[in-house]
């Protein structure tokens, strides 16, 4: 949880302390689709996975980003 | 500062803030107001090959169009074209790799033609990776990504050395050590005929070593020696040795002589009149790396490789990384340097503090009276080592264990340090006559030198004995053609010079007082 908040604070240029568990593409005005990409991109090397266009798509807030992590890499 | 990229792809990714794009059409409009402009087009994946020669086709009209319309004072980056994907339906059929050529030509010629147009080869980047890691194909169709986003911090670096490829923004020296570094083996102890240059392995790399560095000076790199030899021998073997290629008047300066050799880099730079912050060091000798670094920082210190031959790779991957240059300009060259060496002799600090660095090796002696395990290599020392030895003495073998069974005194000095344990690597042999005690023998490999252990090793071996009540010791320097770096070395250890007979010098000391030695050194005694 941690790491991804940092994860999303690096990738759009805002205070980690700002993330609130409602943070999302609507709420975060640098949050485009090349910011979306970069995060993508961060969180696959970050925790060293691949993560499906299906997926991607979907990947839209702290929550969603957090339900598919739990689910990744608890198997 | 504000760039304009003209794209067929998404490549926001690879770039920075300061970077505008086109759209992914051809219409061409563009940001008037930008200072500079990159042409960065990919080659589709399309199955139909005239379809892509056209679009090349296409692409050189548009690019005609643009250098019309461009101020021309405003530079233009051109990208060449790879095909990334090429797949060859027919292995005979080269019209598409011919219409890539072309396309890749015809930004040649632009870029000679057009003022302030610059090529840049994109396979020098795309070269460095496998396809597969340099596509991510889930990216290539969801976003429209050529390049592979996890590469996209070293397509930066790659495009910022284009950049300085282009400003001049590079080093302008490179410092050689000369035994293991630019020929095989050690000068001083093979002599001229035994180092390792020529059309046979190992000394075939040295030459193509030689022969890469050569060319380098062509493109207008310094090439400067620092080593630790006698400057009359490399003299000598750079007037003398066939197949040497770098001889004296490819060096535009030399330090060759037994000092240390971060003093020697400064003084390097003093006489170029270049600063620090422009050399590179190369020398096989991690100690000597670790001193120039620690010592100054400004230095360029590049790892040197493991296996002598990775020698050309490794050349071009520091030629890459810091000597780059996109044109050579005699004029612009010489202003460059005007320009810069002003600003550069100021910041020729001398920062320099070699008793903290040489603290910090944590180097520690290890003596040792000889025993059976370590006669071998006592004598085999006597018989190899030239330059540091005092007196020259050969001895086999078993002259080591009749000097033992008659009384004598044989000792043995390890060095090791942070880097790394160095063996034995020095030896002193004493001869008891009357009460007073004579050095046969003293002889150090000169990896070790440069840090005075030599004196520390001497000085706790004499106070051994001086603690044991001796008084009375002699010595003596008996010169050789290799020798001549001792000839001083008992004054400066405290030693009275008593006569000379023929060139030999001979010496005596009458003690009763302990030498003080360095506490910097950590000496361990095994009795």
């Amino acid at each position: 949880m941690n790491k991804l908040k940092e994860i999303l604070a690096e990738t759009f240029e805002i205070e980690v302390s700002a993330i609130g568990n409602d943070f999302s593409q609507d709420n975060c005005e640098t949050w485009d689709s090349i910011g979306h990409l970069n995060l993508i991109v961060a969180i696959e090397e970050e925790f060293n996975i691949s993560i499906e266009p299906e997926e991607i798509i979907k990947m839209t807030s702290l929550k969603t980003i957090m339900n598919y992590l739990n689910e990744k890499l608890a198997v | 500062m504000k760039n304009f990229v003209f794209r067929n792809y998404t490549v926001e990714y690879l770039f920075d803030k300061n970077y505008v794009f086109s759209d992914y059409n051809s219409s061409l409009l563009f940001d008037e107001n930008c200072d500079a402009y990159l042409w960065f087009y990919f080659l589709p994946i399309k199955s139909n090959s005239l379809l892509l020669i056209e679009e090349l086709k296409d692409l050189k009209n548009r690019l005609n169009i643009l250098c019309e319309k461009l101020e021309p004072s405003k530079p233009l980056y051109l990208f060449t074209i790879e095909d990334f994907y090429s797949l060859q339906y027919v292995n005979s059929d080269f019209n598409l790799i011919k219409a890539v050529e072309d396309y890749n030509a015809f930004l040649r010629e632009k870029s000679f033609n057009r003022e302030n147009t610059y090529l840049f080869d994109v396979s020098t980047f795309f070269r460095k990776f496998s396809n597969s890691d340099l596509i991510d194909w889930k990216f290539y169709y969801t976003s429209q990504f050529v390049i592979n986003p996890k590469l996209a911090k070293e397509f930066k670096n790659w495009l910022s050395k284009q950049y300085d490829s282009i400003n001049y923004k590079r080093k302008k020296c490179i410092i050689l050590d000369l035994d293991n570094t630019l020929w095989g083996g050690i000068l001083g102890e093979d002599g001229a005929e035994g180092i390792k240059i020529g059309n046979t392995y190992p000394g075939n790399i040295f030459s193509d070593f030689q022969n890469l560095l050569l060319e380098a000076s062509k493109a207008g790199i310094i090439l400067a020696v620092c080593s630790k030899n006698n400057e009359k021998d490399v003299l000598d073997l750079w007037k003398t040795h066939p197949d040497l290629i770098l001889r004296e008047e490819h060096f535009s300066a030399y330090k060759i002589n037994w000092n240390n050799k971060a003093e020697n880099i400064i003084e390097l730079a003093k006489e170029l009149n270049i600063g620090l912050e422009s050399m590179v060091f190369v020398d096989d000798n991690p100690v000597e790396r670790n001193l120039v670094k620690e010592i100054i920082k400004d230095v360029t210190v590049p790892d040197f490789p493991d296996k002598i031959y990775q020698l050309p790779e490794f050349f071009k991957s520091i030629y890459n990384k810091y000597f780059q240059i996109y044109k050579i300009n005699s004029e612009d060259m010489a202003k460059l340097n005007q320009y810069k060496s002003n600003a550069e002799r100021a910041k020729l600090k001398t920062s320099l503090n070699i008793k903290e660095y040489l603290k910090s090796l944590e180097t520690v002696l290890s003596i040792k009276p000889a025993d059976k395990f370590t006669i071998p290599r006592i004598s085999q020392m006597t018989q190899k080592t030239n330059q540091f030895n005092l007196t020259t003495q050969r001895y086999s073998e078993s002259d080591i264990v009749k000097f033992l069974e008659q009384g004598n005194f044989i000792y043995t000095l390890s060095v090791k340090d942070k880097f790394g344990d160095n063996g034995i690597t020095g030896l002193i042999i004493l001869k008891e006559q009357d009460k007073t005690l004579i050095i046969d023998t003293l002889l150090l490999s000169c990896r070790i030198l440069g840090r005075n252990i030599e004196y520390d090793f001497v000085k706790f071996v004499l106070n051994i004995f001086i603690e044991k009540g001796c008084k009375n010791f002699k010595s003596s320097y008996l010169p050789t053609l290799k020798n001549k770096q001792v000839e001083d070395f008992y004054d400066k250890l405290g030693f009275t010079f008593e006569y000379r007979e023929k060139e030999n010098k001979f010496y005596n000391l009458e003690s009763k007082k302990l030498f003080e030695i360095n506490k910097d050194v950590k000496i361990e005694y095994y009795e």
